[in-house]
């Protein structure tokens, strides 16, 4: 391989390499890290935000943001749980009250989302400002469902789907790894995404070669909303309730994963790959610090200088 | 001394191997409008930049009032009198005109902005100047005659020697043209020396005293307004050009492709009528702003149209927009190749496949094969260099980008290609090919309709020439006329039967 080959290759590869260094550090430096228990607790903590990542990839590639998420995911979790309620005290049984609810809770998500795309489109108005709104509203939608206190009407086995376990892992984990092969592939290799890159790339460009921008926009926000709402369900199961103070703040540490797998804010440029190692960096960035019994407080602030540096690393590449 | 305010000897600027000025001897008398005329490229641009030191030129010097001066920036300019007023308003849309006009230099009290100062300061400069502008009122809520017209105010008040107008009534109606007519010629009478850029040569006789005519960087010839006449002028543009002529194989049919009726978009084109064959390149000719672009745009349904009724293949299409019309065979090449047709920072091939997506995949699914041969089939045939599709489309020359947005809707299998002002920034090389590639695309059958702002491109390539004036379809040529009567044409200057 010629010099400037692997110069290049090094590049194109830092942030994978950072986060190999890491893991190797930890696996020294933090007791129990390294230990198959614990990477598979990484993988179950980062499924989550990560399945959302995925989506909010897509929509940052597409020029547009997505603030709601972090909401959308509390609220997902407590209409699965006050819809379930209500459809069994109607007199189905619980098995069936929970399917519904949980079809009804993705529908909505999925609705709302793809609301913020039309009001982008019809109206002009950024995806900042309408989601900013949904945020508020959701979170106050969520209390009003659960009237401030936890809803727990879920039978056993919907625990499963949060804190289960098939074939040794965690349920949300692979969730997570086939949200990633779907939107990768869906980015990668279809039609839908290298028009989304065609549309943040240069909306007018886009327009003029005939790609349908307005459907882009609407699609790429109904499928982070749908993306959140899944992952409210996940969440709501992990902890066997609706509760409207879950998931505080999501919004920030989703798009962090986004940024520092390299995706571009500005729009246009960015990989589902990126984003899947953006994810399990700030995972296991958070979990060895625990380990390694580090205060919260400089957890934040390793955090947030991870994010500034991760940038700064990826513009010094282009 | 010399008996001009300001003055260019041997003036010469180089750029990488072009010379865009070639050794510019002028003098600008105070109390004269001295008009700048030449076709796109011709150097006057390069020339008022110069001048307001935006620019240093390679060679040559400048005199301002008999002395030697070096202008190394817009500060150093200024500093001796010479104000320019660009083409692009810079004025900021939700400030007042007297903010507008002082910015940055708004008189001040004890480090506080003396607000009675600055309204009575701006307010003093547009009373003299005879304008009828409310220091008050934001610009934003001006139109963009009164904006034109705050931004020579703010030119003037700094009271220059020099005013440097770049195609200031581009973007004005008639009547407000000849407002601003009547504020250069009071700028005359007060002793001011007035640079005139324009495009509009029927304006000369209104407005200029001298006449200086500049082509592909040379000074052709500069003569008072009175000793000559507009054809005289066209001639000096053009020059001995060699016409060259279309192949003659090229012989449209006889089905309609396209057929326009009655088409209209309020305040930019008007009642548009007209038929493209199979194989036919109809050029569209017209000044700026004369509605080209726009209805090209409204064509392709990129652009919403009030009325009339557009049919392509004899199917007649309601309401189109760009995915509609890419479905029934339309093409459209925009006129600014960065902002409109390319994404700047993607590759030489996603480019490539923008328009012709469809044809990369199988279903929604692309494979890297059929888009390779895509893209390689588009990069072979009009022999685009390129050293690596995957390299950013930004990293290729003008002429190069030209061929991937060509390219680009080749691929897709176009019925009829709308060309806006293909040739811009492109090198003769380039835009050879870009005409062979159009021949071509008629000997297949292919329609094109061809807008440029180079007439003689228009003749050199088309079939037929409609001459658009004001949004309307005024006449119809054949492309066996001279460069120069089809510019008088397309100002409307000659008004026969024929």
């Amino acid at each position: 391989m010629p010099v400037d080959n692997v110069g290049a290759w090094l590049r194109r590869s830092i942030m994978e390499l950072i986060l190999f260094a890491l893991c190797a550090i930890l696996a020294f430096e933090a007791e129990g890290f390294f230990s198959v228990d614990n990477l598979l607790n990484v993988l179950r903590n980062v499924s989550m935000q990560g399945i959302i990542a995925f989506g909010m990839t897509m929509v940052i590639i597409s020029g547009e943001i997505d603030l709601s998420v972090g909401s959308a995911v509390a609220f997902a979790g407590c209409l699965t749980a006050y819809l379930t309620q209500a459809l069994a005290g109607l007199g189905f049984g619980l098995g069936l009250a929970v399917g519904l609810a949980m079809l009804g809770s993705v529908l909505t998500g999925l609705g709302i989302g793809a609301l913020s795309g039309v009001i982008r489109v019809r109206f002009g108005v950024p995806t900042f400002i309408t989601t900013l709104a949904w945020m508020t509203m959701l979170t106050g939608a969520a209390q009003l469902l659960t009237g401030g206190f936890p809803l727990t009407p879920f039978p056993e086995w919907y625990n499963f789907l949060g804190g289960g376990y098939l074939l040794g892992i965690p349920f949300p984990a692979i969730v997570f790894a086939l949200v990633f092969v779907l939107t990768n592939f869906l980015m990668g290799y279809t039609t839908w995404g290298r028009s989304i890159y065609a549309v943040g790339g240069n909306a007018e460009a886009a327009r003029l070669s005939g790609i349908e921008v307005g459907k882009i926009k609407i699609g790429v926000m109904a499928t982070v909303a749908f993306l959140a709402a899944l992952a409210g369900i996940l969440q709501s199961a992990e902890i066997m309730s609706g509760a409207a103070t879950t998931a505080r703040g999501w919004e920030l540490d989703v798009i962090a994963a986004v940024i520092i797998g390299g995706t571009s804010l500005m729009g246009g440029e960015g990989k589902i790959r990126g984003t899947l190692i953006g994810v399990v960096f700030l995972g296991i960035l958070v979990n060895g610090m625990t380990l390694m019994n580090i205060s919260e407080y400089w957890q934040h602030v390793v955090r947030g200088g991870l994010i500034l540096s991760a940038v700064l690393i990826n513009r010094a590449n282009q | 001394m010399s008996v001009y305010k300001l003055e260019t000897r041997g003036l010469v600027k180089e750029y990488s191997g072009t010379v865009a000025l070639d050794g510019v001897d002028i003098g600008f008398s105070a109390g004269e409008v001295h008009a700048l005329i030449g076709k796109n490229g011709a150097g006057k641009s390069t020339l008022v930049k110069i001048l307001a030191g935006s620019l240093v030129p390679t060679r040559g010097r400048i005199i301002c009032d008999g002395e030697l001066c070096e202008l190394r920036s817009p500060q150093d300019a200024f500093e001796r009198g010479i104000a320019m007023v660009y083409q692009e308003l810079s004025l900021v849309p939700g400030l007042r005109v007297a903010e507008n006009m002082l910015l940055g230099r708004m008189p001040k009290r004890r480090g506080w902005i003396d607000w009675a100062a600055t309204y009575a300061r701006a307010e003093k400069v547009l009373e003299e100047l005879g304008v009828e502008i409310d220091a008050r009122a934001r610009v934003g809520d001006l139109g963009v005659a009164e904006q034109q017209i705050v931004e020579i105010a703010k030119a003037m008040s700094c009271d220059p020697a020099v005013l440097i107008l770049d195609e200031p009534t581009s973007a004005l109606a008639r009547h407000e043209t000849e407002h601003l007519f009547r504020l250069v010629r009071r700028l005359c009478e007060r002793g001011v020396a007035v640079v005139y850029i324009t495009h509009r040569l029927h304006e000369l006789h209104q407005i200029a005293d001298r006449v200086t005519v500049l082509r592909d960087g040379h000074h052709i010839k500069t003569v008072p307004m009175q000793e000559t006449d507009i054809e005289e002028v066209v001639q000096m543009m053009f020059g001995e050009g060699v016409q060259r002529a279309r192949p003659e194989d090229l012989q449209p049919g006889k089905t309609p492709l396209l057929e326009v009726k009655g088409l209209s978009r309020r305040g930019h084109f008007e009642n548009i009528r007209f038929s493209l064959c199979e194989g036919e390149i109809l050029g569209i000719a017209g000044m700026l702003g004369s509605g080209r672009t726009e209805l090209l745009k409204g064509l392709f349904g990129a652009d919403a149209c009030d009325e009339g009724e557009i049919a392509v293949e004899g199917r007649s299409v309601v309401a189109p927009t760009p995915p509609q019309m890419k479905e029934l065979g339309l093409a459209f090449t925009p006129e600014n190749r960065k902002e409109e047709a390319l994404i700047q920072a993607h590759s030489i091939r996603a480019n490539m496949c923008l328009a012709s997506m469809g044809r990369i995949a199988q279903g929604r699914y692309i494979t890297r094969a059929l888009e390779q041969a895509v893209v390689d089939e588009q990069v072979n045939r009009l022999q685009i260099k390129v050293a690596d599709s995957e390299d950013p489309v930004s990293s290729l020359s003008g002429g190069n980008q030209q061929k991937v947005v060509l390219g680009n809707w080749l691929g897709n299998r176009p019925r009829v290609m709308l060309f806006d002002e293909p040739t811009r920034g492109v090198d003769v090389q380039a835009k050879e090919q870009i005409f062979q590639a159009m021949w071509d695309l008629s000997r297949d059958g292919i329609a094109s309709i061809f807008v440029s702002t180079e007439l003689e491109e228009l003749i050199e390539v088309c079939h037929r020439i409609l001459i658009m004036r004001e949004g309307r379809i005024e006449e119809e040529v054949r492309p066996d006329l001279s460069v120069e009567e089809l510019t008088l044409r397309c100002m409307g200057e000659v008004r026969d039967a024929g």
